[in-house]
């Protein structure tokens, strides 16, 4: 179970670790006027300082029981949580794969996978599904629109 | 009466064989788009992108826009049939047009909403058409510092009319602005925000940014409520289509009230979600039958759908003639004209007529279609909605991957898109506005350059955006609507002195972002 507090605190800390890391590194372009106008660092550097001050006052705003977040204690049940996660990392593992796998030989691997394994689909329509979303992105991708996806380092050590 | 010729040469261009197709296909992916959740309009429009680099500019953005069309009304037949809002914008239609579909009027309900929609949309593309050569021969006379102003404005209607809250939408748009930034400067060619990793020097893709924004975002979201689509019947009876619209024009004051106030948030940018729900509440107000008003009403279903479409049609007036697109997916669009090597802004109307003239003709011509095709598929689609989410939630996953990586056949790319899935799926949950965020993404660089050149002219001084009045106007009207949510909580303060501390340091930080 996940708070609103918890999770207003955590974006706002989020955000404003982005706008730090804009504020430092913009600060080697350069902030400021120099003889070839505004320095490439400065217009960062503001966003930067605003990112920041714009999540310290959301981060005050989530600490302080306020009207508006006590209405909603509770930001994601831990039903929620699991569906979250049934959906997220699965998606992970399949971007991860992507460099060795390939995209055709991930995405059905990850469709069958998403199926199959929590019994939504039996198995031969699972293999089904996952062979014709390959198969339908190869022919559109690969053949009608000529944009190549990747193969994969698995491919490449078998000749494709 | 130049602006009629140069529009029935834009028929002459819109109705043509291929056109007309290309409006049907567009039209269908958009439906398609908006009723599957998790896709919607602005991803579905960044999807088919890659897809149009080599047509001509104006096939291209006839297929982009009809995709938009069908997919604002795509939106709206999950809403009503099934409670499930397709679209952002039209969550405000599940609140009355699903009680009325639910006791047996399903087609009153649709018809309804279609109506008045097109009713919506037509009056915003006949305000593009008088309006829009007009706005573009005023910016054609903008300098730098004009333009900078209007860009101010632009983001400070976000802050001042967006409806999410204040700071908030400060903190969306300054990060879409930090990514604006990322890769090479265009004005000293050095390299900003890369953060050591050499693939960055290219920038930020903002089509990059949608797929894992609003792809993933929004399927995190929908996959968080298990929802079981419980549909009304969706059998059409045409006979009833007939006399629902016939009914419309008795709420003509509702109809042109909500009209109003769609084109007022699409021109200024508000977007279409924030129209179709001010529009809703303000007719709740008025309406002699407001407190019936979630059980079925009539005017429930006409105000919210009305301002929608008005919102979402003249989001392309500020796109078309000063290069600011007024909702998420104009931004998107507009990415594409400049990948298409057009240049947004005034300068449309002067050099690329057929293009201009062709696109507004093709929006009364791409509603009418997407009138005739919504209603025809209405079984289809909802027949789509069947399929269990499980099965379509990974195939939408892979379609987003797909777009991000073929964007610049980038695995980097992959990645970014699903850490900017989970930053869109938090900003949801939390009430971030979005649309800013890829606003800001898209016309960042622009704003920035316009400010750099206006320092340039000035020699540094901040007085150049009061040496005019146009421009003065502008900077003041931008600063008050960036200061309205604060006026609008003074009242509150004062009647409630307890909660005074944390109120002051809010007034503190907004007048702090306002110096800035």
């Amino acid at each position: 179970m996940i708070s609103r507090r918890a999770l207003e605190l955590a974006t706002a800390v989020l955000t404003g670790s982005f706008g730090l890391t804009v504020v430092v590194s913009s600060l080697d372009n350069g902030i400021g006027w120099s003889s070839a106008g505004v320095e490439a660092g400065t217009f960062p550097f503001l966003t930067g300082i605003i990112i920041v001050l714009g999540s310290l006052y959301n981060l005050v705003r989530g600490v302080v029981p306020a009207a508006t977040l006590a209405s909603v204690p509770i930001a994601i049940t831990s039903i929620e949580l699991r569906r979250l996660a049934g959906l997220f990392v699965p998606a992970a593992i399949f971007v991860a794969a992507i460099p060795l796998a390939g995209m055709y030989v991930a995405s059905a691997l990850y469709i069958f996978a998403v199926l199959a394994i929590p019994r939504r689909q039996s198995v031969p329509r699972a293999l089904g599904m996952a062979a014709a979303t390959a198969l339908a992105l190869y022919v559109v991708f690969e053949r009608m629109f000529q944009v190549s996806l990747p193969h994969g380092a698995l491919a490449a050590a078998f000749g494709f | 009466m130049d602006n009629l010729g140069e529009l029935l040469h834009g028929f002459s261009i819109a109705i043509t064989l291929p056109h007309l197709a290309l409006m049907v296909i567009g039209v269908l992916l958009g439906i398609l788009v908006g009723v599957l959740p998790g896709l919607g309009a602005p991803n579905g429009v960044s999807l088919l992108l890659p897809l149009t680099f080599g047509m001509q500019p104006v096939s291209a953005i006839i297929l982009l826009s009809s995709m938009y069309w069908g997919a604002l009304f795509g939106g709206s037949v999950t809403s009503i049939l099934f409670n499930i809002p397709g679209e952002p914008s039209s969550v405000a239609t599940t609140f009355d047009g699903y009680p009325m579909a639910r006791d047996g009027r399903p087609t009153t309900a649709l018809a309804t909403a279609f109506g008045s929609a097109a009713f919506g949309a037509l009056i915003g593309v006949i305000l593009i058409t008088f309006l829009a050569s007009w706005v573009a021969q005023v910016a054609l006379a903008f300098g730098p510092a004009e333009y900078f102003a209007v860009y101010f404005l632009a983001f400070a209607s976000f802050v001042g009319m967006g409806g999410a809250a204040p700071i908030k939408t400060i903190v969306a748009l300054a990060i879409g602005f930090a990514i604006a930034a990322i890769g090479i400067d265009t004005v000293s060619g050095s390299v900003r925000l890369t953060m050591g990793v050499d693939e960055l020097v290219k920038g930020v893709n903002f089509v990059v940014a949608v797929m894992g924004l609003f792809g993933i975002g929004e399927l995190l979201v929908a996959v968080e409520e298990e929802f079981h689509a419980r549909a009304v019947s969706s059998k059409i009876e045409w006979r009833e289509v007939f006399r629902a619209i016939g009914r419309l024009p008795r709420h003509s004051v509702a109809l042109l009230r909500s009209a109003a106030i769609g084109c007022w948030m699409g021109i200024t940018p508000g977007g279409p979600t924030a129209a179709s729900f001010m529009s809703y509440g303000i007719a709740r107000r008025f309406s002699r039958r407001g407190r019936y008003f979630g059980t079925g009403e009539v005017e429930g279903i006409i105000s919210p759908e009305t301002a929608d479409h008005a919102a979402g049609t003249s989001a392309l007036l500020p796109m078309l003639s000063l290069g600011i697109p007024g909702s998420a997916t104009a931004a998107v669009m507009m990415g594409g004209l400049m990948i298409w090597g057009l240049n947004p802004g005034p300068m449309l109307f002067v050099d690329q007529k057929d293009f201009v003239w062709g696109l507004i003709a093709s929006m009364y011509v791409g509603n009418i279609v997407a009138v005739a095709l919504v209603l025809l598929t209405v079984p289809v689609f909802a027949a789509l909605m069947r399929i269990p989410f499980v099965i379509i939630a990974p195939l939408i996953v892979i379609i987003c991957v797909v777009g991000a990586y073929s964007v610049s056949n980038s695995y980097l790319d992959v990645v970014m898109m699903l850490g900017f899935g989970i930053v869109g799926y938090l900003f949801k949950k939390l009430f971030y506005p979005l649309a800013p965020l890829v606003l800001a993404i898209v016309i960042g660089d622009k704003a920035e350059d316009a400010f750099r050149q206006s320092m340039l002219m000035s020699k540094g001084s901040l007085g150049i955006f009061f040496a005019n009045k146009l421009v003065t106007c502008l900077i003041v009207a931008g600063i008050a609507l960036l200061l309205l949510p604060l006026v609008l909580q003074l009242p509150r303060l004062w009647r409630k002195p307890a909660s005074a501390a944390t109120e002051t340091t809010a007034q503190e930080t907004a007048r702090e972002k306002v110096t800035i």
